[in-house]
């Protein structure tokens, strides 16, 4: 019982600065400088001194950056580190304190910004179009969501809270990935992923996409149902929500092809009668389907492995794509082939007519396969596109040994504010604690019938697995085991550990440190397998491989030593002891 | 594309470093401006132009955050690393992609080395600093800048490529006999026939060594002379090899080259006797009244008050008028009866007047004691206590502006005693610089092993471009290896900074291995014991410019008291495949091994 043990810190606030200066509304001499701050964290900050900061690092930012042809990615000063953006005149600066990896600082900024982008668009249309205060107040929301709830651990490795699968029956998980396979038989809906509490239950998209989900997740949740929002559905009794995000070109290509080839193929396995539920899962395709394909083990040599979509099906009898949609962006040829791409609606609606995750359906066939109770399910092929595609561009910039910095530098989706934006839909089902989103076409809200299919199909599944997942206690921690290890997936971005911020915190800041090393080492030296390193206080063995990277540190032990090359020294067993304790958290690192 | 820079607290330039690429893309940016064939004035001022804001800025963020910038990196990935001694501000630029920002935060600190080794304490104060790097005279300031670039250039190319300038520790040619035998030589005629000349007009030779490239083969210190560091030891090795540059790692490979070196270049030439110049905290002049030990005292004494007026200075300007104050103020209590002392052996003096209106200030019962109006005297304390290190205890340059102590005539009769000394060894010598050790250790392919204490290190050869090829002969594999090993010792300072005493990688096909232990004098391996653990932006881990093995070793013995504590590090690079114990048995073998006293003869 290790997975993802609660570890709330309230004090480990990474981010110390964090503002978005606007150099065009300071241009000429009598302008103010407050006048081109849009926001300023913390916000208590005195004017002067948000006006200081602002613009002392953006001059010299400046002044750098044409000295060198190129924006400024880092500043540092002696006692923060400050990961900075500039973008036509707007400069973001996010600092922290020293001691966190300068690529987990970049990475923060990126995350914050492309939140804004994903929920508002257009940084510089949003400013255009709303009062700054309205935006302030965004910004301010995106980054204590940001830094809410995690410990150092995940601020090091930026990753996605998922609901502790340890506990939990894994047919739950499969029925989480059923649900939304099931919506994505109604055309208009791209994708989406299955939350509980804040925590992932199951995603067909990338780790990014499904953290910027989450924030308007929380949100709604802390707010309640409001019947008078706009964004909410009265006749589905204030359970239904939606809001419009933004999603780049890129993001788009790389979940859309995937999972509507999915869809298609199951479609077609699938008789397109009337059937029993039972039928549907037993039928050889089905099972054949769950088997082979990838959803349940994020192989990285089976991802991307299968790029070439299906052949595309006829086009749609009754779903052509919205006019509005069509001019934002006229050349995406992965947009048009979603939008050309899928089956006849009138068959759609016959499958998900049925009830088909009832909730006493059982599963049989390959649908209890073991690796489910792996942890969340995650429906997501994309490895290439995830964070070790990051650190990989990273690593071939800097692979010089110098530990750090250099690994924050590589080119980033943050940056490209010119990429077009394309607007969807993100639809949120809530059934108390457990809440689906779907990303949807702008026009799946004004057809009420594809609303209510998809609204009616879902409805009995989630409230069955509300039901379940509600009665697993949380969190009831198992034995401790003398170590301490992390375990980050990269492709899943995921993160599994035995460490807690109960009484004891401080014995584990050692691990914490050496791990924060180690990953910044890994990020920056391509070629690096794996490392140990010991201070006075602790021996850490780090290992990684293109998916993951695993740290474990063992306790006691005969610390004690002169140092001096020993081939009896504890410290040089690590290895054998992380692959040993490890197999029983799941970790295979043979 | 590199450039270093020394800016005062004004923002004036006092001293600049570029290399073709950088003074390319400046002139790309303001050449349009600029008048064409202005030379180095425009050039100089649209450095200045280009950098004012930033220094500027520099200057806005310390007075009024307490904090200054300490790097920058851009998308494209150039870095620019700022560093504040004192009033200057330095600044170091890559844009290629060769050096990373410890390798810059490390020129910065060899930079003020280097001219405090030319013109001492200097760097404490912009003024007097500009004094130095900015004479009135733009022809004598072009030799002087010409020559501090030199220098520069001589350590880049030293820090790239010989093994003793990465580990920034001394390597000695292993030959013990010889080594014996070249010691008697400089100590019963070398050093004595020089200090019996007439030319010699009242110096006096303290220390004389004999290189091999930049390996010591011997060593000599007159009785009466202060120790010289491994740090000052090293400058001067840079400073002969930037007088006299060997050709080890030039890139062509002809014989001829060869040849031509034995003949005219690095052969017996390099075995030159470096003019003992005097490092900048060790005295041995005979100016200014002071001799032999006395001098040292005092100058010891000196530097210790000047870094006392500057703390407190520091102290007093950051508002710290309260209890952190105080730890200055203690310090000025202390050193009260020595400066009272020092300053009546030097008479009426200038500083005499300072130093009575200091004391008035901070002593006088109701006066304004330890607090912001005691900045300016502090600070013409600290300029004044500067300027009479100088004039003591190191020669006013002459019109070379480039410290000269021993005539030449007396250099050229050193010069030739030595080669005559060494004929019938030249050969076997030049041999033995390229192949000091040999390792037979199987799947063992590099190591580096120093001695902290003594600072000095053993390693095989990676010299290239030889006709007499390394151990790992040459080619891509060896450049290979060389890069690794220059990486590897870049990433193990890095953990040794945030408190980590042993790490192993694995990377690629190979097996890194990297040990920090302590010994008494028996031999006996004492506890690992916590390190410190430095921030980022701390001073570079090393010898040359910074020692940071005497600050550890001073840290570690307070918890060893009354036993005399060694240090030594151990870097290993072995092949991916060999076993982890064998990888450690060899490693084990190695560290006891080395240092066995019959293979390490003593200074």
């Amino acid at each position: 019982a290790l997975v993802m043990t609660e570890l709330m810190q309230p004090d480990s606030r990474r981010c110390t600065y964090f503002f978005l200066y606007d150099g065009s509304k300071v241009k000429g001499e009598g302008d103010l400088t407050r006048e081109g701050i849009c926001y300023f964290y913390p916000e208590e900050t005195p004017l002067d001194e948000q006006e200081l900061l602002c613009g002392q690092l953006a001059g010299a930012g400046r002044c750098v950056s044409e000295l060198s042809s190129s924006p400024v990615c880092v500043l540092r000063l002696r006692r923060n580190k400050f990961a900075i953006r500039m973008k036509d005149d707007f400069f973001w600066a996010l600092g922290c304190p020293v001691e966190v990896p300068t690529i987990s600082v970049c990475e923060l900024l990126d995350q914050l910004i492309n939140l804004f982008r994903f929920y508002n668009g257009s940084v510089r249309r949003s400013y255009q179009l709303n009062r700054p205060e309205t935006l302030a107040s965004r910004w301010a929301q995106y980054l204590s969501h940001l830094q809410s709830g995690s410990s150092d651990l995940h601020h090091i490795f930026s990753c996605l809270r998922t609901i502790d699968a340890t506990n939990i029956d894994p047919l739950l998980l499969l029925k989480a990935a059923l649900i939304l396979q099931a919506c994505q038989r109604c055309p208009l809906v791209s994708a989406g992923c299955v939350l509980f509490r804040g925590r992932v239950v199951s995603t067909q998209i990338s780790p990014e996409l499904t953290m910027k989900v989450m924030v308007h997740e929380s949100e709604t949740y802390t707010k309640g149902p409001r019947c008078n929002d706009p964004g909410t559905f009265n006749s589905f009794g204030g359970a239904v929500s939606s809001t419009t995000v933004f999603l780049t070109r890129s993001s788009l290509a790389k979940f859309l092809p995937f999972s509507k080839t999915r869809l298609s193929r199951t479609l077609s396995n699938t008789p397109s009668t009337e059937s029993e539920p039972s039928d549907a899962f037993s039928s050889p395709s089905f099972s054949r389907r769950l088997s082979d394909s990838s959803v349940f083990s994020p192989d990285p040599s089976q991802s991307g492995a299968d790029p070439t979509p299906q052949q595309p099906d006829p086009p749609f009898s009754n779903g052509e794509p919205s006019p509005e949609a069509e001019e934002e962006v006229p050349e995406e040829s992965n947009y048009e082939s979603f939008h050309s791409n899928g089956n006849g609606v009138s068959q759609m609606h016959n499958e998900a007519g049925g009830s088909l995750f009832g909730e006493d359906s059982r599963l049989n066939g390959g649908g209890g396969d073991g690796d489910a109770a792996r942890g969340p399910v995650f429906d997501f092929r994309g490895a290439e596109e995830s964070r070790d595609h990051n650190v990989f561009e990273e690593v071939s910039g800097g692979g010089c040994g110098n530990v750090q910095g250099r690994g924050a530098e590589s080119p980033d989706p943050a940056r490209s504010d010119d990429s077009p934006l394309i607007p969807m839909t993100l639809y949120l089902h809530r059934v108390k604690g457990l809440v689906l989103a779907l990303l949807v076409e702008p026009c799946f809200l004004s057809d009420t019938d594809s609303m209510e299919e998809v609204y009616h199909s879902s409805l009995a599944s989630l409230n069955g697995l509300e039901a379940h997942l509600r009665t697993v206690s949380p969190g009831a921690s198992g034995p401790q085991g003398p170590y301490l290890f992390a375990h980050f997936d990269c492709v899943q971005s995921t993160l599994t550990t035995n460490l807690s911020a109960r009484p004891g915190g401080a014995l584990q800041r050692p691990f914490v440190r050496a791990t924060s090393l180690l990953h910044s080492h890994f990020c920056n030296t391509e070629t690096l397998q794996e490392a140990i390193i010991r201070s006075a206080g602790a021996a850490v063995y780090g290992t990684r491989s293109v998916a993951q990277e695993t740290y474990f540190q063992q306790h006691g032990g005969s610390l004690r030593n002169s140092g001096i090359p020993n081939h009896q020294d504890s410290a040089f067993s690590l290895p054998g002891k992380a692959r040993h304790r490890l197999l029983k958290h799941g970790v295979n690192l043979i | 594309m590199k450039c270093l820079l020394i800016a005062s607290e004004s923002a004036e330039v006092l001293f600049h470093w570029t290399d073709p690429e950088f003074q390319q893309n400046v002139q790309k940016q303001y050449g349009a401006s600029q008048e064409d064939g202005q030379g180095l004035p425009a050039f100089e001022d649209s450095i200045s132009t280009l950098f004012a804001p930033i220094i500027i800025s520099c200057i806005t963020m310390v007075d009024r955050l307490r904090d200054s910038y300490t790097s920058f990196t851009t998308e494209n990935h150039h870095i620019y690393v700022l560093h504040q001694f004192d009033e200057c501000l330095y600044i170091a630029v890559n844009g290629d992609g060769e050096e990373g920002e410890c390798d810059l935060r490390r020129k910065i600190y060899v930079v003020k080395k280097m001219t405090e080794v030319l013109f001492g304490m200097v760097t404490l104060s912009s003024n007097l600093l500009r004094k130095e790097l900015r004479p009135q005279d733009t022809e004598q300031r072009a030799r002087l800048w010409k020559h501090l670039q030199s220098l520069l250039q001589t350590y880049g190319h030293l820090r790239e490529n010989d093994q003793s300038f990465l580990v920034e520790a001394v390597e000695r040619l292993i030959h013990p006999t010889l080594c014996e035998q070249c010691i008697e030589f400089l100590e019963r005629r070398l050093v004595q026939q020089l200090n019996s000349s007439g030319e010699r007009a009242g110096e006096e030779v303290m220390h004389a060594f004999i290189l091999v490239h930049t390996k010591l083969l011997a060593f000599y210190s007159s009785r009466n002379a202060s120790s010289l560091s491994t740090s000052d030891l090293l400058v001067l090795i840079i400073m002969a090899q930037n007088m006299y540059p060997s050709n080890t790692d030039s890139d062509d490979p002809n014989p001829e080259v060869e040849n031509d070196r034995r003949t005219s270049g690095s052969g017996p030439e390099s075995f030159y006797t470096p003019e003992p110049s005097p490092p900048p905290d060790r005295g041995s002049s005979s100016s200014g009244g002071f001799c032999g030990r006395c001098c040292s005292v005092y100058s010891y004494l000196v530097s210790h008050l000047s870094f006392a007026f500057a703390k407190l200075e520091k102290r007093l300007s950051e508002g710290q008028e309260g209890s952190a104050a105080t730890r200055g103020q203690r310090t000025i209590h202390e050193v009260r009866g020595k400066l009272d002392k020092f300053i009546k052996a030097l008479g009426p003096t200038e500083i005499q007047v300072c130093w009575i209106e200091f004391k008035n200030l901070a002593f006088t019962r109701g006066g304004p004691g330890f607090s912001r109006h005691l900045i300016p005297s502090c600070k013409k304390m600290k300029t004044q206590l500067c300027a009479v290190y100088r004039q003591c205890f190191l020669l006013e340059s002459g019109s070379s502006s480039i410290p000269q102590r021993l005539s030449p005539g007396l250099q050229e009769r050193a010069q030739s005693m030595v080669q005559e000394k060494l004929m019938d060894w030249k050969d076997f010598l030049l041999v033995k610089s390229r192949r000091n050790i040999t390792m037979d250790f199987p799947g063992l392919i590099h190591f580096i092993c120093v001695d902290r204490s003594t600072g000095q290190m053993i390693a095989p050869s990676l010299n290239l471009t030889e006709r007499n090829t390394s151990e790992l002969g040459k080619g891509p594999l060896a450049q290979f290896i060389r890069r690794k090993v220059w990486t590897l010792v870049n990433t193990t300072r890095r953990y040794l900074q945030k408190g980590y005493s042993t790490v192993t990688f694995r990377d690629g096909d190979f097996y890194f291995c990297y040990f920090l232990w302590f010994e008494n004098e028996t031999g006996f391996k004492l506890e690992a014991g916590d390190l410190p653990v430095l921030s980022d932006d701390s001073a570079p881990i090393g010898m040359l410019a910074w020692d940071y093995y005497r600050k550890l070793l001073r840290y570690y013995s307070k918890s060893h008291q009354g036993e005399v504590v060694k240090c030594y590090e151990l870097l290993t690079v072995h092949l991916g495949v060999v076993p982890a114990e064998i990888i450690l048995q060899h490693c084990r073998q190695l560290a006891s091994k080395l240092w066995e006293p019959s293979r390490n003869p003593l200074l």
